[in-house]
């Protein structure tokens, strides 16, 4: 209860604080979209040279990408701490953040939450309503619990792998470049996880799990029967990636060696 | 509880590694890399009894900072015990911080871009203080601090005076029993530090805070600690009251002669060979200083006086400062 | 000359000070390149050729864009800015060397270090894994040298530009991830130029973008023949030259602005 209300408190501010910038937001907004913009765009550009793709049509692809849109912008507004290193690592921030009796974790995802992000997650809807009324996918009363279901277990994959990186600095003074690489990397979870060789396709299920933020659980919606197992996965393996993250998490504060004076 | 921080046998290792130089070291750093452990802090005990104000001091990389951050739970210690107000600060760090207050000087704990009373508010809630304890507790820091202008100003839009005494404000939010400062003073001018110094002076009294600071500016510590802690190369040096460090280093005055003519250490050296001195040139021209013992004073004026024509005399207490200079230099504390 | 000698090889050695970053970053690489084999793979399934290229030249494309990238890419289009917003700008000014030279310097000293350290290894690698089609033509290898060498000027000019724009907007970061996508998109990394429709090409012709992946991937896999190398050389030319045009212009303006403010 009482971190449910602090969580209220930041988000007050933050949004004392964006207000005053209205402008940034508005840009903001806007290179988000243009963002979005790039992936479907590639796969417009894809579609314009094949019809399918190992089996799936274009708007099985458009429709993945907008489901993926969903948990990376829950991600995005609340555990984007990509520059966790710089930030509170090389200026020494983590020192203020551990006097404080709030766990640390918490107070860094409050601090460095972007709920314009969420916008993105708008974007992602009214794609996937877009991609599905095309393909006249038939819903049911509980598919929307399975979806937030799905979108929750998501997020906390993306979280967990990122939160997991973050810690890389509380054992190596890398300045982390891995970070945008791996953006690029979860990209490949969208795209139909047996068009890759066996290697990858592990990779993308078990060590950096990103295929069950973009077509694992889409499949379920796309009536992909062979998926289903790893459609119902997906809250699972976000549950163990985010707890195992806390873990590192925690293991890492005792390492901290605190910013040089 | 008597004792605010028991340590004992405190000791923190940095492992670090050297780089080897030039593009090929380098490349030979990619694959081997030459670790070495440096001991930041080395087995140190001190207790520190509620109530008191303590200065924590030593020059840069003596450890000054690495005991501090043992002490409020963000650095883990390699070995030994630490109990600050009863708890071990790294193991229970949540319930543990609610219990102190910390100000880093160099190092912001307000939200740079809302207002002041805005970080306040969120410190309260993180805090979890009542309205009624903040009403009555903050009310009369806000009000001895002279910062009830500045609360509707962002941070970034304050003047480090102005920051400064916030910040003090803020680590206060939920009236701790401890405080943690960390050179609090750098570079403020001479009212704000005044002001600040009067305030700490004041809380201590009327709440029994503890407090330990470190700080450069040994005036601070002149005003405020009656027993300072020294520290030098990870180890503590000296541990004591300051007017016993007074009293055994600053014993003696430092006179200062100027001459009306050229005059030579030697000549000096001659003339008070059988005397408890000390010559060393002095800033301006012709002019010595003599670092005299007391029972030489009256010896060493007059023989001076009467050899020489002199211009000017002044005779001086030997400063704090100077007294720690000499203690640095030797290394120890004897007596 | 010397200090940006010196520049360039300081930045080498801070590179090399970080080798978690190294060693990560080459596994990555393999990664990236990997999955877009397999995903191109599934693109092409059957085909011989899309647009004149054949699944080969597709992935050889692919491998040597990433490659290219990491020499061309660098972040001080975000340094400027940051230094811009912190006041630092203002001290360098007093330094006796010129300040955007400078961070170009600092650009090419990483883009040199990932291209021996990392891109280099990372090709090796992939060409083990994948069906890579490398020329054995040593004037391709040349056209390609001078044809990268042009991407990263260009590029670094569009960053040095970005950052000195930042000094006459408020946002910053909105700005320079907008930048980014477009180069992501109309350069040609993710998707050979030659892909898009028509109209969309035609408009390309217009922007710098292309000179900076297109181009010298398309020499590499040798997509370009005769006179269509050389006209993409002489692309990547002028657009190096117009670029400084507008950078002058804005450097000027701003460090008046710099000097009237005062930061």
């Amino acid at each position: 209860m009482f971190y449910v209300s602090v969580f209220f408190q930041y988000m007050g501010q933050y949004m004392k604080t964006k207000l005053q910038y209205r402008a940034d937001l508005f840009v903001e907004f806007i290179s988000d979209l243009m963002f979005q913009a790039v992936n479907l765009i590639f796969i417009l550009v894809i579609f314009g040279h094949t019809s399918l793709l190992h089996g799936w049509t274009r708007d099985e692809m458009i429709f993945i990408y907008g489901f993926f849109l969903v948990p990376f912008a829950l991600f995005g507004a609340f555990f984007n701490i990509w520059d966790f290193n710089e930030r509170y690592i090389v200026r020494g921030e983590l020192d203020r953040v551990l006097t404080r009796p709030v766990h640390s974790l918490f107070q860094i995802v409050l601090e460095r939450m972007e709920l314009e992000s969420l916008l993105g997650g708008v974007t992602g809807i009214i794609i996937m309503m877009y991609a599905g009324s095309r393909l006249h996918l038939e819903l049911h009363w509980y598919d929307l619990f399975v979806f937030i279901l799905f979108v929750v277990g998501g997020m906390l994959v993306y979280a967990g792998v990122f939160i997991s990186l973050a810690t890389v600095s509380f054992w190596s003074d890398a300045r982390s470049s891995i970070m945008p690489m791996m953006y690029n990397i979860s990209n490949y979870g969208r795209y139909p996880i047996d068009i890759y060789n066996r290697v990858i396709r592990y990779v993308l299920t078990w060590v950096l799990p990103f295929a069950f933020v973009g077509v694992y659980p889409s499949a379920y919606f796309l009536g992909k029967k062979e998926w289903y197992i790893y459609s119902f996965l997906t809250p699972v393996v976000g549950i163990v990636f985010f707890v195992l993250a806390v873990f590192l998490w925690n293991a890492g504060v005792k390492r901290y060696r605190g910013a040089g004076n | 509880m008597v004792n605010a921080i028991e340590v004992e046998k405190l000791r923190k290792e940095f492992k670090s590694y050297s780089s080897r130089s030039g593009l090929m070291g380098a490349f030979r750093d990619l694959f081997t890399r030459n670790y070495k452990t440096i001991r930041a802090v080395n087995d140190i005990s001190f207790t520190v009894k509620q109530g008191e104000m303590v200065g924590y001091i030593g020059e840069n990389g003596a450890g000054k900072s690495t005991t501090i951050k043992m002490l409020t739970g963000i650095l883990t210690p390699t070995s030994g015990k630490v109990l600050v107000n009863g708890m071990n600060p790294h193991k229970e760090r949540e319930t543990f911080v609610q219990t102190i207050g910390v100000v880093f000087g160099q190092r912001s704990q307000l939200w740079w871009d809302i207002a002041v009373q805005e970080s306040f508010r969120l410190l309260k809630k993180v805090y979890r203080v009542s309205d009624q304890d903040y009403k009555e507790h903050m009310g009369h820091v806000i009000e001895t601090l002279d910062i009830g202008p500045l609360l509707d100003k962002p941070v970034r839009k304050l003047s480090l005076g102005q920051r400064m005494r916030c910040e003090l404000a803020a680590a206060l939010i939920h009236n701790p029993p401890l405080l943690f400062l960390d050179e609090p003073t750098i570079g403020l001018d001479v009212l704000v530090k005044l002001k600040i110094r009067e305030f700490l002076k004041e809380i201590n009294q009327k709440y029994n805070t503890t407090i330990l600071l470190t700080t450069h500016d040994i005036s601070d510590i002149e005003a405020l600690c009656e027993r300072v802690i020294m520290l030098d190369e990870g180890k503590i040096i000296y541990d004591g009251s300051l007017q016993h460090l007074k009293e055994n280093w600053g014993e003696g005055k430092q006179i200062q002669f100027t001459f009306s003519k050229e005059v030579t250490d030697g000549e000096l050296g001659a003339l008070t060979s059988d005397l408890q001195v000390e010559w060393r040139k002095g800033e301006q021209a012709n002019s010595w200083v003599a670092h005299v013992a007391p029972a030489s004073i009256s010896d060493v004026i007059n023989r001076v006086v009467t050899r020489y024509e002199i211009q000017d005399i002044n005779i001086h207490e030997i400063a704090t400062e100077e007294i720690i200079r000499n203690i640095y230099e030797e290394g120890a504390v004897h007596g | 000359m010397d200090k940006y000698m010196e520049m360039i090889r300081i930045r080498f050695l801070m590179m090399l000070a970080y080798r978690t970053n190294y060693y990560t970053g080459i596994l990555i690489y393999c990664i990236n390149i990997g999955a877009y084999y397999f995903l191109w793979s599934a693109i092409y399934s059957g085909k011989s050729s899309i647009q004149g290229m054949s699944i080969e030249q597709m992935t050889t494309y692919v491998a040597v864009s990433w490659m290219a990238r990491a020499f061309y890419f660098n972040n001080i289009d975000r340094e400027i800015a940051m230094e811009i917003k912190e006041g630092k700008v203002a001290t360098e000014l007093i330094r006796p060397y010129s300040y955007l030279g400078m961070k170009t310097m600092q650009g090419l000293g990483e883009g040199i270090f990932r291209l021996l350290f990392l891109s280099l290894p990372g090709v090796v690698v992939t060409a083990l894994l994948f069906p890579l089609h490398f020329s054995m033509n040593i004037t391709t290898w040349m056209y390609f040298i001078l044809s990268i060498t042009l991407s990263f000027i260009i590029n670094s000019e569009l960053n040095l530009l970005a950052g000195v724009v930042t000094f006459f907007t408020l946002n910053n970061e909105g700005l320079l991830r907008a930048k980014r996508f477009i180069i992501d998109l109309f350069s040609g990394l993710i998707l050979p130029i030659s892909f898009y429709p028509d109209w969309a090409q035609q408009a390309m012709k217009y922007f710098p973008f292309q000179g900076i992946s297109y181009i010298p991937s398309m020499i590499f896999t040798e997509s370009f023949q005769g006179q269509a190398i050389i006209n993409g050389l002489m692309f990547q030319l002028i657009w190096s030259v117009i670029l400084l045009i507008p950078i002058q212009v804005l450097w000027k303006l701003a460090k008046k602005q710099l000097v009237i403010q005062g930061g």
